[in-house]
């Protein structure tokens, strides 16, 4: 039995029963690998054929459809709509979740960590389509619906408490020490931020700052209930009104749009994975 | 170059945990002073406030006599060096070094001026431009003490700063300690709960327990002369033999018969339970049975380096001695001991007893 497989086994040969377990493995990990590829190939593959389908197919050759984006009135504001959203919630998030999380990690008051689990399991539904009524009576109350401003506040505080809850574990690894020896040099409190605090938790700040991103970037719902002008939506939103004249699905299009959207994502990835090395930091309690 | 004064000082933390117990102490200028005790005696908390990080309960706080009770850290002019050194891992030492200046605005040019003149005078030169995670442990804690120095405090609070490095580096460090400590004259306020490093460093020391001070005094006064048996039993590299003995004449010790002192042969009286304190470098084994005082089977034998530390041991009761040569272990041997080395405690309260003024007036009990 130890002739079905030519790797050099250092002991004993192996049992049948570990070979037939071990097969089963790498195939149903094979069928699972597959079964989450094909989407992405359809995303590499599709942009590019002159008749895309919703099947992952080798394509015939074109660059036609992402002409017909450039020429689409709303798709290359959109992108940049987009960044605009994305950055804005994200300055407020990563400034907001600093001085929250240090005050929470260094001032210790009665019911701080039930606090912070709290809004945690709020901050879930906040966002969610659970409060998708409230929250527009509530943005329309302000007068904010149909600007910036109401999605963007409404996203940070969706985003906030999980923000806060990864940047507050980095904030506990920081030696008190540190923050002491410079109050002792005469520091002020905000000398001791900018100069020992925030340089020292920067891989945190910038975990904060890229997951905010994705997630404003990748969100559809609240900009599609906020905002009401077309020049105004993000790239999320303007995807769902690519359709042609017969109510399909302009396939051309959206997979040619959808190229396009993914790639300031993915740029980042590689952007944070060559400047941080996606260590994960932070956020597990032991 | 201050004088450090505390009056009444008491701080009692949230929780009720009393840390430091209506405390007096003043350090005078350009003294070296160390604070001793084991953990939890409130020696750090007695520094922390007198740097301004934490506030008395009650009680003040002087430095050159102006009453800085309420005065914002950074306002006292001291500077701090803590156990884990506190260096930032995002600058470079020069940068570290010279932060206190940066902190004051002193202009860029200027810092690095500094820092390189303070970092060469602690042999730091070549190693400016690097990162406090590439240096050893004795490098950051030098560069601790530059940023320290750069500071030109008039005050330097040490909180157990050598003991973070391994034995060796601790004696190098703590001789470095000293002689820069003399040459810049400042006055310095040193916690350790080592006692070996309070000895070799402070001019004097203070023994804490529990909150208030226990003995202060210079460090061959409190090596020679404890005045507790907690202060007896916490200085010494080596434990002091501590015998339970009551007073018939002489002191006895189960078989042994050791000589009231002659100090406190008229405070004794027969009967009393008393504790006898013998340092074991006070001790030595002799041949021949002559002027010995303990005799016992030898049951240890350890090396100090010029001599050995041997245990003696008969009927449970053990007595440590140094010798020259290594005795064989079980061999029935001899000590003895100069009979004014020896120190009486009262087995009450722990208390020394003295010749003139009463132990009593003198001491609050240990138990």
């Amino acid at each position: 039995m130890d002739g079905t497989h030519s790797r050099p086994v250092p002991t004993a040969p192996w049992p049948l029963r570990r070979i037939v377990s071990r097969t089963g493995f790498y195939v149903l990990v094979t069928l699972l690998g597959a079964f989450f590829a094909v989407p992405m190939l359809w995303l590499l593959f599709a942009p590019f054929d002159v008749q895309p389908t919703l099947a992952a197919e080798v394509p015939h050759w074109t660059l036609d459809n992402f002409r017909r984006v450039l020429e689409n009135p709303f798709a290359l504001a959109s992108l940049r709509n987009s960044v605009f959203l994305a950055v804005q919630t994200m300055v407020l998030i990563v400034a907001a979740a600093a001085l929250c999380s240090y005050a929470l990690s260094r001032v210790r008051f009665p019911g701080r960590d039930m606090l912070l689990y709290v809004l945690l399991l709020f901050s879930a539904v906040v966002s969610g389509t659970a409060a998708m009524v409230p929250l527009f009576q509530l943005v329309n109350k302000m007068r904010l619906i149909d600007t910036y401003m109401g999605v963007v506040l409404v996203l940070s505080g969706g985003l906030l408490p999980a923000a806060i809850f990864i940047l507050k574990d980095f904030m506990d690894t920081l030696p008190s020490s540190y923050e002491e020896s410079a109050i002792v040099f005469g520091a002020s409190p905000v000398q001791v931020l900018r100069d020992v605090v925030v340089p020292v938790v920067r891989p945190g700040l910038a975990v904060i700052a890229v997951w905010a991103l994705v997630n404003v970037w990748g969100d559809f719902l609240m900009p599609f209930i906020l905002l009401r002008s077309p020049d105004l939506q993000p790239g999320s939103v303007v995807m769902f009104n690519f359709y042609t004249e017969g109510g399909q699905a302009n396939l051309k299009l959206i997979s040619a749009f959808s190229f396009l959207y993914s790639i300031p994502v993915v740029a980042m990835y590689l952007f944070v994975n060559l400047r941080y090395g996606f260590r994960f930091y932070g956020g597990i309690k032991a | 170059m201050a004088k450090v004064e505390l009056r009444r000082v008491t701080k009692t933390f949230t929780g009720g945990v009393t840390a430091v117990d209506g405390l007096d102490l003043t350090i005078e200028e350009g003294e070296f002073f160390a604070l001793l005790g084991p953990s939890g005696c409130g020696k750090t908390t007695l520094l922390r406030m007198i740097a301004g990080l934490e506030s008395p309960t009650t009680g003040t706080i002087w430095i050159d006599g102006t009453d800085v009770t309420h005065i914002s850290p950074g306002n006292r002019d001291v500077a701090m060096v803590f156990q884990d050194y506190a260096l930032y891992p995002h600058m470079t030492v020069a940068d570290n070094i010279s932060y206190p200046l940066k902190v004051r605005k002193v202009a860029k040019e200027e810092r690095h001026q500094k820092a390189a003149e303070v970092g060469a005078s602690l042999q730091l030169q070549e190693l400016l431009d690097r990162r406090p995670g590439q240096l050893s442990g004795g490098q950051q804690q030098r560069v601790a003490v530059a940023r320290a120095v750069a500071y030109e405090p008039r005050l330097f609070l040490f909180d157990e700063p050598l003991s973070n490095l391994d034995a060796r580096l601790r004696l190098e460090a703590r001789t470095f300690l000293k002689r820069l400590q003399k040459e810049l004259g400042v006055t310095a306020l040193y916690v350790t709960h080592d006692q070996s490093e309070a000895l070799a460093l402070a001019d004097r020391i203070a023994v804490m327990k529990d909150g208030r001070i226990m003995q202060l005094d210079t460090p061959a006064a409190i090596y020679n002369r404890p005045t507790s048996l907690f202060v007896a039993s916490f200085i010494g590299s080596v434990p002091m033999n501590l015998l339970s003995a009551t007073v018939d004449g002489d002191l006895g010790v189960g078989s042994w018969r050791l000589p009231v002192p002659a100090e406190v042969r008229g405070v004794v009286s027969d009967g009393q339970e008393v504790v006898v304190g013998i340092r074991p470098e006070h001790a030595r084994l002799v041949d021949g049975a002559g002027d010995a005082r303990v005799t016992g089977a030898v049951s240890v034998v350890e090396l100090l380096g010029n001599e050995y530390l041997v245990t003696v041991e008969d009927g449970g009761r053990q007595f440590q001695a140094v010798s020259d040569a290594a005795p064989d272990i079980g061999d029935r041997r001899q000590a003895t001991f100069a009979a004014d080395r020896a120190l009486l405690y009262r087995a009450s309260d722990g208390a020394l007893i003295a010749a003139e003024s009463p132990a009593a007036e003198r001491r609050p009990s240990t138990a």
